[in-house]
């Protein structure tokens, strides 16, 4: 019974890991929201685990490569640009 | 009915006078300036003017440097980057000067990378979908606790410009070291910021397979750049 009620309320962390992908699109609901809070508060691993997880998204969306474009292409590309225009 | 802005407050003042309402209240700037000829809003439209001429040697360094990380290959990139140009000038009477054209230049990129995705999806077909059953297990043990050698380390990258140069390079090469069904799933969530749903769609595959996929790439994800980040 005891070992019911924990799994009712509780989430292990693989659990919790996966409600986290969830949760950054907001599709938790309420008691969901608070599982989840409860298995951090408790969980220095996945609390480790959500705030590293939540930096990589954050520095994905301004990744840019430093090179730049092979002369050729760009050759073609302003010559096109320049047939196209008018 | 009013030519210019002092017009229209002459007559509002005339309004006022006629009708002895001391409460009427001031006639509100937007509106005086639909009325106007010399409206901030269309002087400012007339100024940001396309400018084909100038598009490469604006915006082309930026869009390929946008491009290449998200699609991988450099011939690639550059051919969306060909595809943004030309598609801008077939549609540069849509373009209304309401957006800047750097941003809407970057519009028509992005959906020519989402485009590469589906077409990518379409030729790979069901076959890529990578047996899915047993994937966590090497994550978490029978309890669904962390493996031991599996627990995330403590790392943090600061929010100092380097470091976070740093840590985008680091997260690229692990993205490029992903299979191809999750690197282009993290490729769209990610770098693209597009829903669950929108993703499923572009890519064809099912919402539950989906969010155990995305489960993977991002126990996957953090492990390999903890890896390398403790590395340096």
């Amino acid at each position: 019974m005891k070992r019911f009620i924990i799994k009712y309320i509780m989430y292990n962390c693989k659990e919790a890991t996966l409600q986290m992908a969830k949760k950054e699109e907001g599709k938790l609901s309420f008691m969901e929201k608070m599982k989840l809070f409860l298995h951090t508060s408790m969980c220095s691993f996945c609390k480790k685990f959500e705030k590293q997880t939540n930096q990589i998204a954050r520095e994905s969306k301004h990744i840019h490569a430093e090179e730049k474009m092979s002369v050729t292409a760009k050759n073609r590309i302003i010559k096109l640009i320049d047939e196209h225009s008018f | 009915m009013c030519t210019d802005v002092h017009g229209s407050i002459a007559l509002h003042f005339y309004l006022k006078k006629l009708t002895g309402l001391t409460g009427l209240k001031p006639i509100p700037r937007y509106i005086l300036y639909i009325y106007s000829s010399n409206d901030p809003l269309t002087m400012e439209k007339q100024a940001i003017k396309a400018n084909p001429e100038k598009w490469f040697e604006l915006y082309g360094t930026l869009l390929y440097q946008y491009a290449l990380p998200r699609v991988k290959d450099s011939e690639i990139a550059e051919d969306l980057v060909q595809d943004t140009f030309l598609s801008a000038l077939k549609g540069l009477n849509g373009f209304k000067g309401e957006a800047s054209e750097k941003s809407w230049l970057f519009t028509i990129l992005k959906n020519k990378i989402i485009d590469f995705y589906r077409k990518k999806a379409k030729e790979q077909s069901v076959i890529s979908m990578p047996d899915l059953r047993s994937s966590e297990n090497d994550w978490f043990d029978k309890e669904g606790n962390w493996a031991e050698n599996r627990m995330p380390k403590d790392w943090d990258a600061s929010d100092n410009l380097t470091e976070r140069r740093e840590l985008q390079k680091i997260i690229n090469w692990c993205k490029d070291h992903l299979k191809t069904l999750q690197q282009s799933v993290f490729t769209l969530k990610y770098m693209e910021d597009l829903e669950s749903a929108e993703i499923c769609k572009v890519l064809n595959i099912s919402s539950s397979n989906y969010w155990v996929l995305l489960h993977r790439i991002r126990l996957q994800m953090r492990d390999c750049v903890e890896k390398y980040w403790l590395k340096n």
